[in-house]
């Protein structure tokens, strides 16, 4: 069960990047830069691929 | 659509390569009538989950709810095989070496045992499909073409099946990293393009910004992976 539900989603470190960066991107569109949103979210998934590697 | 199906496609051979690798290990204790059916168990079962998850995800009435939903576990998929990428290509990582799973299973004291050899190598044809389940159901249900993408699932586990048969070895020469890296791009942009899109967003230039995003997701993976190869961390 433990090795289905890290196949599906990763471990704890991949759903908090994701999550934060989705978070960060939807918070995005509730302001006066919503259209940066399409910019913001792309490098911030980067990065956070970029932080996954590394750990 | 093309997308979506060479996604599949690409993620199923990776896939199908390493669960190849473990059918090859147990058929040789076993036999490759006994494995063979182990390995098409798992398959059905995926099959039968790819139905109910297509059925489950087809029932969420709100179409931007199941868009967001799709775009999420794309992204959850797409930021972990290109973190893994980018860790093996820049050397942070040992590249998967399909010839050292061989022998890893090869040693393991249970593979002999009929029964035990059997569900190596059910739960790991399994385990291998899941990920292609995800990327069929996903992809397939979203661009409303869900046989398509299973039959390039399908297709990719046929030419590994070819490629297996003739080489009668672990496939240690697949550049799984190079394929590892390019599908995860490819994911990562349709998952941030739906997400986006089912938060309402509304994209410059369409779904023309799917290469867009594509093609940064490419460049910026090249150049972290660049990067922590010239200062290593």
């Amino acid at each position: 069960m433990r090795g289905f539900i890290k196949t599906l989603f990763g471990d704890a470190r991949n759903v908090c990047t994701a999550a934060i960066c989705v978070a960060a991107g939807a918070a995005l569109l509730h302001t006066p830069a919503a259209m940066l949103a399409g910019f913001v979210l792309p490098v911030a998934l980067l990065a956070g691929a970029a932080h996954l590697a590394k750990h | 659509m093309i997308g979506a199906i060479v996604a599949t496609f690409l993620t199923a051979s990776v896939e199908w390569v390493e669960a190849y690798t473990i059918l090859l290990a147990v058929a040789l204790s076993i036999g490759w009538w006994r494995a063979a059916g182990a390995g098409l168990a798992a398959i059905a079962t995926l099959g039968v989950l790819t139905g109910l998850g297509s059925v489950g995800l087809a029932h969420i009435g709100d179409v931007r709810i199941l868009q967001f939903f799709i775009g999420f576990f794309l992204i959850l998929f797409g930021v972990r095989w290109l973190g893994k990428a980018i860790a093996r290509g820049a050397g942070l990582r040992k590249l998967h070496d399909e010839g050292a799973e061989f022998a890893a299973l090869r040693a393991r004291s249970d593979i002999n045992e009929a029964r035990a050899a059997w569900m190596i190598a059910f739960n790991g044809v399994l385990l291998e499909g899941l990920e292609v389940w995800l990327i069929v159901v996903a992809l397939g249900v979203q661009t409303h073409h869900t046989l398509a993408a299973a039959g390039a699932a399908v297709a990719a586990a046929l030419v590994v099946l070819a490629a297996g048969l003739a080489a009668r070895a672990p496939l240690s020469k697949v550049p799984e990293n190079t394929i590892k890296f390019t599908v995860g791009c490819g994911i990562l942009a349709f998952g941030t393009f739906w997400v986006l899109e089912a938060l309402g967003y509304a994209w410059p230039f369409a779904e023309f910004s799917l290469l867009l995003l594509f093609g940064f997701n490419v460049l910026g993976g090249l150049a972290v992976t660049r990067a922590y190869k010239m200062r290593p961390v």
